[in-house]
């Protein structure tokens, strides 16, 4: 087998960690002292959001694992199991995947004494049990899984005018044909070459990714071409990280007009809340927003700002009203078209993201008694810090008020010029993001 | 059954009188009860007639139907004890004459009434017309004696219907009485029956009991342990508990030419001193003679012998009026002379000046103290006349009844109410085959005697249930006040509980004619709860501990079996660093840990870490 030279010393790393880690387990095992592991602790309430650096990040609080602790003794287990499992494959040249470390670790534990009833248990039951021990393994070795060469289905695709070196092969990203290159899920082994771009756009949905691959966008805007299919997975916003910081290239993310598309976007800009240990890593903080807008479809002038004084408070009621007005890329007609109802669990996630305040001013007159029994549910929801500011609330408003969402096939459907040319480098041009 | 006393020691009242007037008290109200009750006195004098006297006892009870009766509610219940016997002499005045029993002696008996198997017998003679049937032999006796007697209702005189004897063949001796009556053997009877011969059993491990119903069921609780409860003895009432008649009927049958020599002889702690003290007192020539007392002098000698009744001076507030203090004590106290009145009350710190209504209970609680100066001192009731069951029994029957986890019993030093000496004895099971219940199951004993009807004006029902008798039951939620003090034990309902209590006294404070609960007698219910909770921390104890027990085994279980797959996985890790043979050490150490952690042998945690299979 011919492996990578960038491949080796990465595991060469990951086997020294897991040797120094666990070898002090052992040793202090054979001291007399109680195994204990310290983990940093992966909870809500450990999170912090990095105001200056504009990411989510572990809190100093610790966990202390102790196996002689009745309710940890079975996650410690698990965690030497999993480390044996990585160490293991580490040394042995493999590549798991994270099912495939699932399966190698999940066996039955049985105690089988006379006179006593027989106890049978399972290592892991569920996938996400074993997930959430790599996440442990990952946090207390302070390193990545993909560093640890533990791999997951590729799912994020780049094109665009940029030469790499994965592996000890150079792939030049500007001849996949129509297809495109997956970016791998040990995006920190790529090496980047050489690049003609000007900026990156990261497209949410797929099909609009093709759609604009193409139609040429890339070449003819000078872009590098991303989609993360969905929800991104960490390599895909890996990758984009290390475009905007080591390239210095802006990146611009394309995205439904829902709640779902604009988490889409915190995530890549902030990290996702469970996952907030890698957020160092894998969030791009100056990541801009560039569409799909609220005001894109519908201009700001449906907005009563009178109505909002009475229960925003008023200095954020005054930085709204100071922001450019803008006009509506869609015709009433096409509106008509193309919106989509919003579902009850469509304004739940909105009120998360922006705070049930918000929510209570924009809301009109709301007759479905489902989408009302959402909104009480969410009674006193803060909002995420960095969805409070005058152009997000001005957007979420606009979301409360027509409960309306948007796809960007609508966009792209009202003629993929429109989009391609129009739209999306008019936003550029003017500045018309949201960071 | 006062088979051996002496003729003198009776003395006689009508039957048919006493009949009537004891039907529904002595339980004879309807069939049920009747088939029930009869159980009880043949039962109790059977006991009565063995281990009281050293034997331990086999009791056989069989209630069939008569082959020969035509109606179907007659039943045959007949029980055999192997007891002393009945000296063939007074047999006849033994089941066919109403006898009182005599109370010049006092010992504790099961017989509650005075009038035993006789209203049984009544009952059947009056429902059946069939009369006694008798079998019995004394120990050392040559000849089995037979017996069908029945009773002359108006001159309360044996009618000898039958009578025979033989020689014995064999070494026995005891009693076997049969009786035929009108019962039911339904279901509440049954049941009842049943419930009594069980718990007779769960205070007789000592004894052997058969038990063959109607329905040929047969019980059989076998004996568990060889040691009986020591008999009670006789001894003299103490002179705090007489009362008017027992006087009376003393002078009757004194042959003391004296009333002191009278008292000194038929008084427990008299002697001569106490004895002309009191006559003094009373204003009674200590030389007269008993017979020629007057009734005002005896009433006088009771009061004095009695001695200062707080609860006395207490009614006595009812009834004097106007009368100062001074003047109420001395025409209301026997021997206490109106100066002898103006120094108690200054004693205990009252103006005899005053009123004597408008004393507070404080102030008559002092001046009863004051006045007890003047009478007689006597030692404690002697509490030799009880037969308490003792631990070691109440434990054994507990265990052969209800085979609990858990039994704890205790048995309280004699204390006395009233001059009545008394013994409180709890016991408590748990757990086993006991099944859980919302609330304790209560068994209550008054003289080894079972108290069934469950009753929440008894003592005992009132301790158990967590129920101070200070506090207004109407204003607390009884079932919270239960839970709350159980819960201090660490019992939880539902609970697998049963509590024993056992009174036994010379005198039992029955609650009214019943008989079936104990009356509020501060003293008695102080031992109860002080019993209670003597065994009620044991309990917790045990608890605790087991509590304690389980929670280490879960310990080491959760920490053992995870041992073998940390060892396994750390050495994957570190045999690269420490060499092959650190799986051995590594599973060594953590057993050591593990142990020393949780507190027990390595070998303990090995054994499990042996037993653990990890498949694939």
């Amino acid at each position: 087998m011919s492996v990578s030279s960038v491949d080796k010393r990465v595991r060469e790393h990951g086997i020294r960690l897991f040797r120094e880690k666990f070898g002090k387990i052992v040793k202090n095992i054979l001291e007399n002292k109680p195994p204990v592991l310290l983990i940093p602790k992966r909870t809500l309430s450990n999170t912090i959001y990095d105001e200056k650096n504009k990411m989510l990040l572990l809190g100093p609080e610790y966990l202390r694992r102790s196996f002689f602790d009745m309710n940890e003794a079975k996650k410690f287990m698990q965690t030497m199991l999993m480390a044996s499992i990585i160490y293991d494959a580490l040394v042995n040249n493999e590549y798991p995947t994270i099912r495939d470390i699932y399966y190698r670790g999940k066996h039955t534990i049985r105690v089988k004494k006379k006179g006593m009833r027989m106890e049978e248990e399972n290592t892991w039951d569920k996938q996400s049990e074993s997930d959430s021990v790599i996440r442990d393994i990952e946090v207390y070795l302070g390193i990545l899984r993909e560093e640890l060469l533990i791999l997951s289905k590729e799912k994020g695709k780049v094109v665009g005018n940029m030469r790499i070196r994965s592996g000890d092969d150079v792939i030049d990203l500007s001849r996949m044909g129509h297809g495109a290159y997956s970016i791998e899920p040990t995006p920190d082994l790529i090496e980047f070459l050489d690049v003609d771009a000007e900026f990156v756009l990261v497209v949410e949905k797929d099909a609009v990714f093709q759609q604009l691959h193409r139609y040429g966008f890339w070449k003819k805007y000078k872009a590098i071409l991303i989609t993360s299919a969905g929800q991104p997975d960490r390599a895909t916003r890996r990758f984009v990280r290390r475009l905007n910081d080591e390239l210095g290239l802006p990146v611009y993310i394309l995205a439904d007009s829902d709640p779902y598309g604009w988490y889409i976007y915190s995530v890549f800009k902030i990290g996702s809340i469970t996952l907030s240990y890698e957020s160092e890593r894998l969030a791009t903080p100056a990541a801009r927003f560039i569409g799909v807008n609220m005001t894109d479809v519908f201009g700001t002038s449906i907005l009563n700002i009178n109505k909002l004084k009475k229960k925003l408070p008023p200095d954020i009621v005054e930085a709204i009203s100071k922001l450019p007005p803008k006009k509506p890329y869609l015709s009433e007609r096409e509106r008509r078209n193309y919106i989509i109802k919003a579902k009850p669990k469509d304004v739940e996630r909105a009120i998360e993201l922006c705070g049930y305040d918000v929510a209570d001013a924009c809301l009109g007159n709301v007759r479905d008694e489902k989408i009302r029994k959402a909104i009480r549910g969410k009674e006193g929801i803060p909002g995420y810090p960095w969805f409070r500011k005058p152009e997000w609330i001005r957007e979420l408003c606009i979301f409360f008020h027509t409960l309306a969402k948007l796809e960007i096939e609508a966009i792209a459907s009202k003629g993929l010029r429109f989009l391609a040319d129009k739209y999306i480098p008019q936003k550029i041009e003017t500045g018309d993001w949201i960071t | 059954m006062a088979t051996t006393s002496e003729a003198a020691r009776f003395r006689h009242i009508s039957p048919a009188e006493f009949f009537a007037k004891y039907k529904e008290i002595a339980g004879f109200g309807n069939p049920s009860r009747a088939m029930y009750q009869t159980v009880r006195e043949l039962v109790e004098n059977a006991l009565d007639a063995t281990d009281s006297h050293g034997i331990l006892p086999n009791i056989k009870i069989i209630i069939s139907r008569p082959a020969s009766s035509t109606s179907s509610n007659h039943y045959t219940i007949t029980v055999e004890d192997n007891g002393i016997g009945i000296p063939p002499q007074h047999v006849p005045n033994a089941f066919g004459k109403v006898l009182f029993s005599s109370k010049y002696v006092q010992r504790q008996t099961r017989g509650m009434f005075g009038l035993g198997v006789k209203a049984a017998i009544i009952y059947a003679q009056k429902t059946t017309g069939e009369p006694v049937e008798v079998v019995t032999s004394t120990i050392g006796s040559k000849r089995i004696y037979y017996f069908k007697i029945k009773i002359d209702l108006a001159k309360n005189e044996p009618i000898i219907v039958e009578r025979g004897s033989w020689r014995k063949s064999r070494e026995w001796h005891g009693t076997i009485a049969s009786l035929t009556i009108e019962g039911d053997w339904g279901r509440s009877a049954r049941r009842l029956i049943i419930e009594y011969i069980k718990r007779t059993a769960v205070v007789t491990p000592y004894a052997n009991i058969v038990f063959v119903t109607p329905d040929k069921q047969v019980y059989f609780f076998k004996r568990t342990i060889n040691k009986l409860p020591p008999p009670p003895k006789e001894v003299k009432p103490h002179p705090r508990g007489i009362d008017l008649t027992f006087i009376k009927d003393l002078i009757k049958s004194t042959k003391k030419d004296t009333v002191k020599d009278m008292l000194v002889k038929n008084l427990q702690g008299v002697g001569d001193k106490i004895a002309e003290d009191a006559l003094r007192l009373a204003g009674i020539d200590p030389n007269k003679s008993p017979h020629k007392l007057s009734d005002d002098e005896i009433k006088r000698l009771v009061a004095v012998l009695r001695g200062i009744d707080p609860d006395y001076l207490y009614r006595l507030q009812g009834s004097v009026g106007e009368k100062t203090v001074a003047e109420a004590i001395s025409e209301n106290i026997v021997g206490i002379k109106y100066e002898q009145a103006i120094a108690a009350a200054k004693e205990a710190g009252i103006d005899p000046q005053r009123l004597y209504a408008e004393l507070s209970e404080e102030e008559i609680d002092s001046l009863a103290k004051a006045l007890k100066r003047f009478y007689p001192r006597y030692k404690a009731p002697s509490s030799e006349s009880l037969s308490p069951l003792g631990e070691e029994i109440i434990i054994e029957g507990l265990k052969r009844i209800y085979h609990p986890e858990f039994v704890a019993a205790t048995t309280r030093r004699p204390s006395a109410y009233q001059g009545h000496p008394f013994i409180v004895e709890v016991g408590i099971a748990y757990g086993g085959k006991i099944p859980s219940r919302n609330r304790p199951q209560l068994l209550r004993y008054a003289n080894k005697i079972p108290l069934l009807r469950e009753s929440s004006d008894d003592i005992s029902w009132k301790v158990v249930m967590g129920l101070s008798s200070r506090r207004a039951a109407a204003e607390i939620d009884k079932d919270k006040a239960m839970r709350e003090f159980w819960s201090q034990y660490g019992v939880e309902f539902p609970a697998p509980l049963v509590v024993l209590t056992h009174i036994c006294s010379t005198k039992i404070p029955f609650t009214g004619v019943g008989k079936e609960s104990i009356a509020d007698v501060p003293e008695i219910e102080r031992e109860l709860r002080l019993g209670l909770m003597d065994v009620a921390r044991k309990l917790k104890r045990y608890l605790t501990q087991k509590k304690l027990e389980a929670e280490k085994k879960r310990r080491v279980i959760v920490l053992a079996k995870y041992i073998p797959e940390v060892t396994r996985s750390l050495t994957i890790i570190a045999k690269d660093i420490f060499g092959n043979g650190i799986e051995e050490k590594l599973r060594n150490k953590l057993i050591e840990l593990a142990a020393h952690r949780i507190g027990i042998e390595q070998e303990e945690v090995k054994e499990i870490v042996d037993s653990v299979e990890t498949g694939v």
